[in-house]
């Protein structure tokens, strides 16, 4: 890790503060993006030691980026809200000339010739990149002490794991080592770090943003999508990631929204539904910042009524089917070939999929299509699904981990993998334990802006952005 | 569907091409048991209509 230059107040009051602000002020000129930049390289290089959120930091290349930034602006070329603001990738997504590892010693050595297309987005709409964010290996394994990096800490509590498998992108963001981070949400790899972190996380619809130039996990779920402090922030990040790729197959030729615009409706009359038998059985204090937030909800006019949805054991299996069959099939030559190479709980996931039979994957995927049916049809008249984020508090470090993690317990987040819809995570408060706790937002299909409304209105009527982790 | 036993789970081990160390089976078999268990949920009879969405397009 490069040092930076020395700390002082103002600047470390920089790293406090949200995207929309920090964009505001660079677009008027009272704030630098090289300020910004040194910033958050400083809070870096002072704090990052406690979490181990970056596994490759980027500084002087963050640095000429800044630079640039800044002349654009002299010139009076602004390109944007993220025009000059700091973010980090989750190191699966490849970058021109700086090593992608997956968090693996398979790619160790591994540099892009070129960016991922959403990497080429970012820079396009002005943010600096300030480096690689640790990732549970592959976005799949745990993070086991058989793999290149340390593991990512929780910012809150440093014993706690920060969920995954964006694991460095929801520390990072909570610790403000920067402002916005890009993570993947193949099974809820974007909103669990979210949770945990207590940050805001959006898996975007399934096609709305390019996923060529990201190490895939399982083709037919993966999404890519920012973490950020707040809600609003998510929308603008999301600004200039959404768009049609024809380099993804999957890509989708959406309309443009304007996101951040959407992020200032008001959500009087919008009908939500509440799946509350999802989560039956998260801890008291989660399901208690539940019903307050639905509260809150309802006092900005929103309609939240208790709906019937399929059992959420029928979204987790369908997918886990799925994504154990379509990661074999990525990572089969090399668990094949060397398979002491992958951390003890990547390799067994990724073998687990051999045993699985062509029947079985069809039978997951017809599955998946009667579950997205039946889920629209329960969402008939309704504008979002609410629901928990995640059981309660994060897992603490302990070796070994558990190698199929998914036996024990339901997703929360997996519904929506399955369906592909939308959905946003937004923290509602703080448990006895100090941990964040947590709910979804999910919209109809490309309807990101309804759920970004709902839930910058609900940031906007509590305080729970005022808190920040202590490390 | 009944899931295998051990030694079933090893035979079927041996014909899947990979290198697989006798505690990898064995962590691969209750992994694979508690998948089959919970894969009961997934329907085994389909209507036309739950076909996958997946289509091949010859114009694509």
């Amino acid at each position: 890790m490069s040092s930076a230059p020395t700390n002082s107040p103002v600047v470390t009051d920089l790293t406090a503060l949200s995207i929309a602000d920090a964009g505001r002020l660079v677009a008027r000129r009272e704030l630098t993006a090289a300020a910004l930049t040194e910033a958050f390289l400083a809070r870096i290089d002072a704090l990052d030691h406690k979490i181990a959120s970056f596994v490759t930091l980027t500084a002087d290349l963050a640095r000429a980026a800044a630079k640039q930034a800044d002349t654009e602006l002299d010139q009076g070329f602004h390109r944007g809200p993220m025009h000059g603001i700091p973010v980090g990738l989750k190191d699966i997504y490849e970058t021109a000339g700086v090593r992608t590892t997956g968090h693996s010693h398979l790619r160790l050595d591994y540099v892009p010739t070129s960016d991922a297309e959403t990497v080429r987005r970012l820079k396009a709409g002005g943010a600096i990149i300030l480096g690689k964010l640790a990732t549970h290996e592959f976005a799949n394994g745990a993070m086991t002490p058989d793999q290149p990096f340390p593991p990512a800490r929780n910012p809150w509590n440093t014993d706690y794991q920060p969920g995954g498998s964006s694991s460095g992108s929801g520390a990072a963001v909570a610790a403000a080592l920067c402002m916005g981070a890009m993570g993947s949400d193949t099974g809820g790899s974007i909103r669990n770090p979210a949770g945990f972190c207590g940050t805001a996380g959006i898996k975007p619809t399934y096609g709305l943003v390019s996923r060529c130039g990201i190490f895939p996990l399982s083709f037919s779920l993966d999404t890519a999508g920012p973490l950020t402090w707040t809600v609003e922030d998510s929308a603008l990040m999301l600004d200039v990631l959404a768009g049609y790729d024809p380099n993804d197959q999957a890509s989708a030729k959406a309309p443009k929204v304007d996101y951040g615009a959407a992020a200032h409706r008001p959500i009087k009359g919008m009908r939500i539904a509440l799946a509350r038998s999802w989560y039956e059985g998260v801890t008291p204090d989660m399901a208690k910042g539940i019903d307050e937030a639905v509260r809150v909800l309802r006092e900005l006019g929103a309609i939240v009524e208790d709906v019937t949805f399929p059992d959420i054991w029928d979204y987790h299996i369908c997918a886990r089917v799925i994504i154990t069959v379509e990661a074999h099939a990525i990572h089969r030559q090399e668990v094949i070939e060397c398979p002491e190479k992958f951390g003890y709980t990547t390799r067994r996931r990724f073998q687990l999929g051999a045993f699985l039979t062509a029947e079985q994957y069809l039978s997951a995927l017809r599955f998946r299509r009667k579950l997205q049916l039946d889920t629209r049809a329960a969402m008939r008249g309704y504008d979002l699904v609410m629901t928990a984020n995640h059981w309660g508090a994060p897992d603490i470090f302990k070796e070994p981990q558990p190698i199929f993690h998914f036996l024990d317990k339901a997703s929360l987040t997996m519904p929506f993998n399955v369906t592909g819809q939308p959905a946003l995570t937004v923290c509602c408060g703080f448990g006895s334990d100090g941990f964040p706790l947590s709910f979804q937002l999910a919209g109809r299909p490309f309807d990101e802006a309804s759920v970004f409304a709902a839930g910058a209105a609900y940031e906007r009527a509590t305080p729970w952005r005022l808190r920040r982790p202590t490390l | 569907m009944k899931p295998p036993t051990l030694e079933e789970f090893r035979a079927r081990a041996a014909l899947t091409g990979l290198p697989l160390t006798p505690e990898d089976i064995e962590e691969l078999h209750k992994g694979y048991v508690g998948l089959i268990n919970l894969m009961d949920r997934i329907p085994s009879r389909w209507a036309w209509a739950a076909e996958p969405p997946h289509v091949f397009r010859a114009d694509e």
